[in-house]
């Protein structure tokens, strides 16, 4: 970039143990942070070197210039007792019955030194969420979490944490809806998720970013023997989303899976990574993402499946499908196997570009509906099989109401 | 109104060839009349053309009309895209028809049944209309929850075109080899099925390459198609013929032997 961005103080070590200090956070956050910006200080931008950043440039990206800003932060949960908790992070860290267990987990599924966005949000968070439900915990409705930054002002930059710890046999179900405004906006945000033997943990994340939102996300998960973990992933809106979803399955008979939707337009920019690590045996595992893209929107995959010499007798499937709806919209899509071991009960992957069925279009016009009322009723049942394994209530009739809004007025 | 307003369907030397492959050229000066209340059959050889016709009439994309005309209820509708036509009440039964995984039946219906009717139809009406329609087809309710065409026998799928014909009344049915993959029960629900919702307006098109369905749905008038052409029409003895000697005799008859089968 030809003009000097000016580089704000809040990112320099001086600056990140101020912000602690001005929150009245405990020594030891404190020093997590003193870490974490020097992390964040010592660690480079990625490079398109690197196979997870091929087709997503951000050397022009200063994280430096854009300001630390706090979202409107509201968390729907049930009310608690006990070990047991749903709600503020910050709250949670500071608090005697809730700090230790924070400070045991917090940045040990992620952490900081692993690469710059992290850093910065490791160093940078101001609140976030927390969920601990200790053994056998169930929770009859899910975690609704609303993230609004309807209100920054341009150049703002916002750091969301989450952080999920099921104990033993425990139950959550955790959504997160993310919104901002059409100003610029930088979104840098980690979610730790850990499940304990047969725990199981579902999260939704539900983007609805405004048009100049840049958004990069870390959520890795911990998988435990017999636990099952699913993270699910609607992206509608923002410029460039940028998501690096990861499971350790690490326990016998443990399951992980990523399901994500993306409908994009204009010059929206949708970046997926995903790692289904197997380390138990009997571990299973499955991902499908499915993009729709509408104007010059683009939309990329890069996804691992491993099965290590431990995980004898896993299986896997990996997924990813993109729809065409403009002849400028363009998918890159990499589904990668790496297996370690011979004994694999059975391990799949596949990948599709292409554009609309032309004989399915014509069907659905010969019964009356317009190019582009057909075209709704595709993507929306292109999604469906993504959709119909995730179990909150409504989402389905939520997601094609999305989908038909979105595409009465895309450039198809 | 013109005269020719009484006419439902009117063809004029039509001449057809694929989109993709322009000199080839399968419908060569066909012609056709239907009114209201009227059943023509359309026979013919494999390779006659038969399905081209059908989905010329329709709009179908994957095909070219070259020249002639094709007029509906007395209006061109030559180079209409095929949803146009569909909305002023064309309707064509497919020979294959396309699945839609993760489309329901019923989200399909009323969308195609907002776009027949121009607005929308209120949930209650429209599926008082739907269970109305699925019974007289003696169809299971289940059905209408299905992905569209996803998964379906080959007697499931006619009947779910079927299905579609008795939601949308159109003024004019195509039915393109309805009765082709089905056993003699199936072919006979479906042909009751089309007799049940049969009005004295609609005017119907019945493609096949065999007179079994012809035994349940009589038509009043029965053309031949060869390469392109009518080469012949007649009343429902006509179909009788061909059941009897095949098509040989016609086609030796009209001096065009062999020709059909290397169009």
């Amino acid at each position: 970039m030809s003009d000097t961005v000016a580089l704000l103080p809040a990112y320099a070590e001086d600056g990140v143990v101020a912000g602690a200090q001005a929150r009245s956070e405990p020594d030891w956050l404190l020093a997590r942070r003193r870490e974490a910006a020097r992390a964040f200080d010592a660690t480079p931008m990625p490079t398109t070197q690197l196979r997870p950043w091929k087709y997503t440039g951000v050397s022009d990206l200063v994280i430096e210039s854009w300001a630390p800003w706090s979202p409107q932060l509201t968390i729907e949960a049930p009310a608690l007792d006990g070990d047991a908790f749903a709600g503020s992070l910050a709250e949670a860290a500071s608090d005697a019955t809730h700090g230790d267990a924070v400070r045991e987990r917090l940045g040990s599924v992620v952490t900081a030194t692993e690469g710059r966005f992290i850093a910065a949000n490791a160093a940078q968070w101001e609140d976030g969420v927390y969920v601990r439900l200790p053994r056998a915990t169930t929770l009859e409705k899910p975690v609704v979490v609303t993230l609004d930054a309807t209100g920054a002002p341009a150049g703002a930059a916002v750091y969301p944490r989450i952080l999920i710890d099921a104990g033993a046999a425990a139950e959550a179900s955790v959504v997160i809806r993310f919104t901002s405004n059409d100003q610029p906006l930088l979104v840098s945000s980690v979610i730790e998720m850990h499940a304990e033997q047969d725990a199981r943990v579902r999260v939704l994340l539900d983007d609805r970013w405004g048009a100049q939102t840049k958004e990069f996300t870390t959520a890795r998960s911990r998988v435990g023997k017999g636990a099952d973990v699913q993270l699910s992933s609607l992206a509608i809106g923002g410029q460039v989303i940028k998501q690096t979803v990861e499971s350790l399955i690490e326990g016998e008979g443990a399951n992980s899976t990523i399901r994500g939707v993306a409908l994009g337009d204009h010059d929206q920019h949708f970046d997926f990574v995903t790692l289904q690590d197997h380390i138990g045996p009997k571990s299973t595992s499955d991902v499908e993402i499915k993009a729709a893209l509408a104007g010059a929107s683009k939309s990329i995959y890069y996804g691992v499946t491993r099965v290590e010499v431990s995980a004898k007798g896993s299986q896997a499937e990996q997924v990813n499908r993109n729809l065409l709806l403009s002849s400028d919209a363009k998918a890159d899509s990499d589904p990668v196997l790496e297996i370690l071991t011979s004994d694999v009960i059975r391990c799949g992957h596949g990948a599709t570009v292409g554009p609309v069925d032309e004989e399915a279009l014509f069907y659905l016009q010969s019964r009356g509906l317009p190019r582009r009322a057909a075209f709704q009723l595709l993507v929306a049942g292109f999604f469906q099989s993504v959709i119909q394994d995730v179990p909150i209530d409504g989402l389905a009739e939520e997601l094609e109401t999305l989908v038909v809004d979105k595409l009465a007025a895309a450039e198809l | 109104m013109t005269a020719m307003s009484d006419k439902i369907l009117e063809v004029n030397d039509l001449h057809v060839s694929i989109a993709d492959k322009p000199e080839l050229q399968i419908i060569r000066g066909a012609n056709l009349e239907i009114r209201p209340g009227e059943i023509h059959a359309l026979m013919g050889p494999n390779g006659s053309g038969k399905s081209t016709l059908a989905n010329s009439i329709a709009g179908s994309p994957a095909y070219e009309v070259d020249s002639g005309q094709i007029l509906f209820q007395g209006q061109d509708v030559t180079e209409m895209p095929a949803d146009e036509r569909a909305r002023l009440g064309m309707f064509l039964s497919f020979q294959y028809p396309t699945a839609i995984p993760g489309v329901t039946m019923v989200n399909f219906l009323r969308e195609a049944l907002k776009a027949r009717r121009g607005e929308e139809v209120p949930a209650r009406e429209f599926l008082g209309e739907l269970r109305e329609t699925l019974k007289t087809l003696k169809m299971d309710e289940s059905f209408a929850r299905r992905y569209v065409n996803d998964g379906f026998s080959g007697g499931e799928k006619k009947r779910a075109e079927i299905l579609q014909l008795g939601m949308l009344k159109p003024s004019l049915a195509i039915l393109d080899e309805t009765d082709s993959g089905l056993d003699v029960d199936a072919l006979r629900t479906v042909a009751e099925g089309v007799n049940a919702l049969r009005t004295p307006d609609i005017g119907i098109l019945i493609i096949t390459h065999y007179e079994r369905i012809l035994n349940y749905i009589t038509p009043d008038v029965v053309h031949i198609l060869v390469d392109g052409r009518i080469v012949k029409s007649g009343d429902f003895a006509l179909a009788k013929e061909i059941e009897a000697n095949g098509y040989d005799p016609i086609l030796e008859e009209l001096g065009i032997a062999g020709e059909a089968v290397t169009a």
